[in-house]
Formats: structure tokens, C-alpha cells, sequence
């Protein structure tokens, strides 16, 4: 069955929470090229965008729901968009729910808009990130 | 930052990217979609070769932004839409993203301040209603 307007509102949290570590931000700082000491050391902020690898923990268990029909080599990140109530940092453990908002048909895909809390185990809000994807229904021909 | 208005330009930023950023982007990111790496399965999806990661081009967007005010903690909003990948050849030397900012909107009361960030590569852009909020 493939993806419809009936599955908005259906939540996708990530298996388990995920263990913010300085050397992974490091790694991410690095790799994006951002030398910003903000991202070094003990007290290790994140950089934005690496809010967006943690809410894709919560994408995976979306992915995997066979009701959704959802394949990734079918999806095209169209936009994404983050709200950020305060920086991830080392130390944290962040959990992510994904939450499917809107669905709608375009052409030959499906626009799938789907929302990610990203918070603490303890409930504290850290950021919601917003992705809109198309999905390609059949294989284009 | 006192000096804040709209119209407002930030320091621009150009950033070569090649295969080579891709491959540590995917290993740091954790996205592995072979689109970015292997021109036989983006060629199989009808690509015109591999393509950046398109969060790897919103987080260079974003140094444009965490660069001027310093602290990404003040950082409230960001938002991109993704218009035209980018395509990273398979050569020393790669594909150039051109970045910069503008601030199209001050917020006295609620002390913020929109910026309008620009993307382009190859004469194109490539995002698209790239938008940030910061605390001043």
C-alpha cells in the first residue's frame, strides 16, 4: 500500500537515544570545513546542520514501515528547515520523533513534509527539524 | 553587530568541493546514498553525474551565517530549499560553491534578525528560500 493522506500524523521515534560525543562533532566540524572553536573541546557544540543525522535515526524507522512503501533511491530532498531552541552539545543524549504532517500528490510523486522533534530523554525540546522529500511512486520510464 | 540593518551584507565565502568531502561528508553524516559517491548508480537515476549532499551544501550555507555572528548559538531558524544539485566531477578540481548573505529583515523587539543567503555554482543557484534567523 503505497503512502496516503491517511498516515499523517503516524510518529516514527528513533530505536534509542543518541550520545552526542566532542570527537563526533569534531569529525562533523571537519568534515563540512568549519573551524569555528565553538565546535572543539569539553564544552563542544554542534554545528546546525548536525541536527539533521540525528533526525535521521527517526527517518530510518520511517523508511522501514512497509505500509508507507517508502525506498530511499526513490526520494529527492526537496527542503529542509530547522528550529533550534538551543544547540546540541556534547554530553547530551538526544532522542528523535519523526511525525508524517502532510502528504500530498504532484505530478508522478509523492510530497511527503514529515517533522522531527529532536529532545532529551528527560522531554526538554533541543530542536524540530522540518524535511520535505518528493517520493517517485513507480519507476520513472 | 550594533550596526545591523537591512541590507546588511555578510562576508561571502567560496567553498571547492571534491570527492574526496564528499566520501568524509558521508562517513561523518552517516549518509551513505551511493548518489554521492558512485558515478554507475547516479547515472542509473538519471543524474548527470555524483552530486553533493544536499545538507552539505546547507551546512557551508550556513557558515555564512555562524561565521558573521560568531556564536551558532544564536542561531534560531534555518531553512533551504534544495533547487539544482551539485555536480562534483571526479577531478583535482571538484566543484566551487559560491556563498553570501544578506539581512533582508530587523527585528528590534524581539532583538533577531532575518538573512537571506545566497548559493550558487556554476552560474546557477543551487538552494533555493535559503533563510536564517539570529539573535542579535
Amino acid at each position: 500500500m503505497p503512502i496516503d493522506e491517511s498516515m499523517v500524523g503516524r510518529k516514527y521515534p528513533a530505536a534509542e537515544p543518541y550520545q552526542v560525543g566532542r570527537e563526533k562533532i569534531r569529525e562533523f566540524a571537519d568534515a563540512i570545513g568549519d573551524s569555528n572553536p565553538a565546535y572543539r573541546g569539553d564544552d563542544a557544540v554542534a554545528p546546525p546542520t548536525f541536527a539533521f543525522p540525528l533526525g535521521s535515526r527517526a527517518l530510518e524507522s520511517l523508511l522501514a514501515d512497509p505500509e508507507l512503501g517508502l525506498r530511499l533511491d526513490r526520494i529527492v530532498h526537496g527542503a529542509q528547515k530547522f528550529s533550534y531552541v538551543r544547540p546540541i552539545k556534547a554530553g547530551d543524549e538526544i532522542t528523535a520523533t519523526a511525525t508524517i504532517t502532510t502528504v500530498r500528490k504532484a505530478g508522478g510523486v509523492d510530497v511527503i513534509i514529515y517533522e522531527t522533534e529532536l529532545a532529551t530523554p528527560e522531554g526538554e525540546l533541543v530542536a524540530t527539524c522540518t524535511s520535505t522529500i518528493s517520493h517517485a511512486a513507480e519507476q520513472a520510464g | 553587530m550594533s550596526a545591523v540593518e537591512v541590507g546588511t551584507r555578510l562576508p561571502s565565502l567560496t567553498v571547492t568541493l571534491r570527492r574526496a568531502d564528499l566520501v568524509r561528508y558521508a562517513g561523518a553524516s552517516g549518509d551513505f546514498n551511493p548518489i554521492h559517491y558512485s558515478d554507475r548508480m547516479a547515472s542509473a537515476l538519471g543524474l548527470p553525474g555524483v552530486i553533493a549532499h544536499g545538507m552539505l551544501t546547507m551546512a557551508e550555507a550556513a557558515r555564512v551565517v555562524t561565521d558573521w555572528i560568531g556564536d551558532p548559538a544564536r542561531l534560531v531558524e534555518y531553512g533551504v530549499r534544495f533547487t539544482k544539485p551539485v555536480v562534483v566531477p571526479d577531478d583535482d578540481a571538484g566543484a566551487e560553491v559560491a556563498f553570501g548573505g544578506t539581512v533582508v529583515a530587523v527585528d528590534n523587539e524581539s532583538g533577531t534578525a532575518e538573512v537571506e543567503i545566497i548559493a550558487e555554482s556554476g552560474g546557477q543557484k543551487v538552494l533555493g528560500r535559503a533563510r536564517a534567523i539570529v539573535r542579535l
